[in-house]
């Protein structure tokens, strides 16, 4: 069997197309991916907030200190118009004439005796999803409108120090019982498992191809099969070298992930990666391997199973496309608010785990739904070998 | 020596799969299964070469996997030199060496490494493992590209280490599936060469062809299997004298029509 095992690493070390999954993706590509999105995101939004909006504004005279500060605020820019009709100045946003229209009542009042509730109307095409347009003039309307609260109190006879009890007669401070550390758990616990397990997929799924349906495709499969060593010492050694480079996938990430945030977060200042470790713990951290084990064990035998299965290196690739579907499913589920580790998840392969982890990481974990759910994953993990040992001894399966 | 001995396998038939008219003619097809290998006897002895002969799909390959206990027989028997193979089929296998044309290399292996772990396999010690290799490599003239990956060797320095492979743990018997069909001539040399030092050494050789030059060059004993079942077994000679001419393609030729009426 470590024959076996040790031949098949040494063959996956040195192929370029392993090393690209196994190693490059996990330490160059994904860090530089997510870099990049991060910098064209802030890109996008800084380009979105230097933006400058044609706009008009209809009965301006009826509101001139807020035609005014709309006039000088940086992110507008005045465009004339003869069209007073909301449908028609509709239109003409529609023909790119402008960009947003500000239509104030002919018979806007500012006095402070007027007490009726005016409304305006602001026409723009809001489909956007950084809408700077609302934000802005969100913005200019509350201080127009503070400023129109004050006039209006004042001539009803409220003093300026009573102000704030009327307006806001209860204000309440909130104390939140939640440690930092379930917080940031809730939030990234489950980033955790839907990050690691699709790449202990990836970083087995290339190798179980090579070693199951690559072995029948060159040939070299009967040779092996008439070797005097049992098929269940071959399946075996083929197994661990599909979990292992699973597993090694995974923990290259953790280190490249863990090294990238460190340089990054001693360049800002803050040292991420010594927080996380702190609030995570020598234990925790253990248990989330325990639990990572089986599941990437599950994975291997599956993956082999139906690459032993498979005919040739194309007819694998057919097979195992969909089943990462399947387990892509249960991890967005358990990144959904409001889904929860409880007996009833607990059950559910995959869930489980990923549910599990984002507890550990909130620190609130219930070590019996803990204690079965690494059983049942166990249990169902030493299924899968047996499964998958089983398979290879079936001259149906091994010479199709 | 080698005894084969009313050897039988059938496989399923999948429910899906119709039969053809031709199909539903042909005696092998019986209730949901299909009797690729249906009464398949023969010996061969030391220091003889025995050639499968059959049309393709007779069978032969199906023997061939048989003896080398890839598939496991539903009857019959295989014996080397008395020990029961199919009882005892990892013993057997350190006795039996197996090459085909379609056997591969580990194309990321070099040929001393892919020579190296099949003996590592057959549980030989590193020893007398690379003294083994040395003698083979010399034998075969592949000192010159012992270091090199499959990938980048040449249809002929593939099949020399192949053939190394094969015999790295001096099996008994040396089992050879068409071992040269589509090779060019130089390679097919290389194969006939090593078949004739087999011989010389006294170990059986079993292979099955289509080239029957081969077999008058080579051969001691003939087997023709049809319709998964030897229809002809006997010397040379024998098969020779099949004809009046002595024409071994009209011998073949008579044996299979034979069988069909």
């Amino acid at each position: 069997m470590w024959q076996v095992y040790q031949k098949e690493l040494l063959e996956l070390m040195r192929d370029k197309k392993t090393l690209m999954f196994v190693v490059l993706l996990p330490l160059l590509i994904f860090p530089l991916l997510f870099g990049l999105m991060g910098l064209v995101m802030s890109n996008v939004s800084r380009q979105a907030e230097a933006e400058e909006h044609r706009y008009v504004i209809i009965n301006a005279e009826r509101a001139p200190a807020f035609a005014d500060a709309l006039f000088y605020h940086k992110n507008f820019k005045k465009v004339e118009t003869d069209l007073t009709d909301a449908s028609d100045l509709k239109q003409a946003i529609r023909d790119d004439k402008f960009d947003v229209a500000i239509v104030i009542p002919a018979d806007f009042d500012l006095s402070a005796d007027n007490l009726n509730q005016s409304k305006w109307q602001l026409i723009h095409n809001s489909s956007s999803q950084l809408d700077m347009v609302s934000k802005h003039f969100n913005d200019l309307l509350k201080t127009f409108s503070k400023k129109l609260q004050q006039d209006k109190l004042a001539g009803l006879g409220v003093s300026s120090d009573k102000v704030a009890a009327v307006l806001e007669p209860v204000t309440v401070e909130r104390i939140n019982t939640a440690e930092n550390r379930e917080n940031i758990g809730e939030k990234i616990g489950g980033f955790i498992a839907y990050l690691l397990v699709p790449l202990v997929l990836a970083g087995a799924s290339y190798p179980a191809m090579d070693i199951g349906a690559g072995e029948k495709e060159r040939g070299t499969l009967e040779t092996l099969l008439i070797c005097p060593i049992s098929r269940t010492a071959i399946v075996l050694g083929k197994f661990l070298t599909v979990l292992t480079t699973g597993l090694v996938s995974a923990a290259l990430t953790v280190i490249s992930f863990g090294g990238w945030g460190y340089l990054i977060g001693s360049m800002a200042g803050v040292d991420v990666v010594a927080k996380t470790m702190e609030t995570l713990g020598f234990i925790d951290l253990t248990l989330i391997l325990a639990l990572l084990l089986p599941l990437s064990a599950i994975f291997a035998a599956m993956l082999l199973s139906l690459s032993i299965y498979a005919r040739s290196y194309k007819e694998a690739q057919n097979y195992i496309g969909p089943v990462t579907m399947v387990v892509f499913m249960p991890l967005v589920v358990a990144i959904l608010p409001g889904v929860e580790l409880n007996w009833k998840t607990a059950m559910v392969p995959v869930l489980n785990v990923a549910l599990s982890i984002k507890e550990l990481v909130k620190g609130t974990i219930d070590y019996l739904l803990l204690a079965a759910v690494l059983g049942s994953t166990l249990l169902i993990a030493a299924g899968a070998i047996a499964f998958c040992v089983s398979w290879f001894q079936k001259e149906k399966v091994l010479f199709r | 020596m080698i005894e084969i001995k009313q050897l039988a396998k059938a496989f399923a038939i999948s429910k899906q799969h119709k039969l053809s008219d031709s199909e539903k003619n042909d005696v092998r097809f019986g209730g949901d299964r299909f009797h690729s290998v249906r009464d398949v006897s023969f010996s061969c002895q030391a220091g003889e070469v025995l050639a499968l002969l059959g049309p393709n799909g007779a069978g032969k390959t199906t023997t061939l996997r048989l003896l080398s206990t890839a598939l496991q027989p539903d009857s019959g028997s295989v014996l080397i030199d008395g020990q029961d193979v199919i009882k005892k089929p990892l013993q057997a296998r350190k006795r039996i060496g197996f090459l085909s044309s379609s056997t591969g290399l580990y194309g990321r292996l070099t040929a001393r490494e892919n020579v190296a772990y099949f003996g590592r396999l057959h549980g030989m010690n590193e020893n007398d493992l690379n003294q083994r290799i040395d003698e083979l490599f010399t034998l075969l003239q592949m000192h010159e590209f012992a270091n090199r990956r499959a990938d980048n060797m040449s249809t002929g320095m593939k099949q020399k280490t192949a053939i190394a492979r094969a015999v790295v743990h001096s099996p008994k018997v040396v089992i050879l599936d068409e071992p040269t069909t589509g090779l060019d001539i130089m390679t097919v040399q290389t194969v006939l060469d090593f078949i004739r030092s087999l011989k010389q050494q006294g170990t059986p050789v079993i292979f099955s062809t289509h080239h029957l030059d081969e077999v008058a060059a080579l051969c001691d004993r003939v087997v023709v299997i049809h319709d998964g079942v030897s229809a002809f077994n006997g010397s040379l000679a024998e098969f020779r004298a099949l004809t009046a001419e002595g024409d071994l393609r009209d011998g073949f030729l008579q044996v299979i029509n034979k069988e069909a009426v």
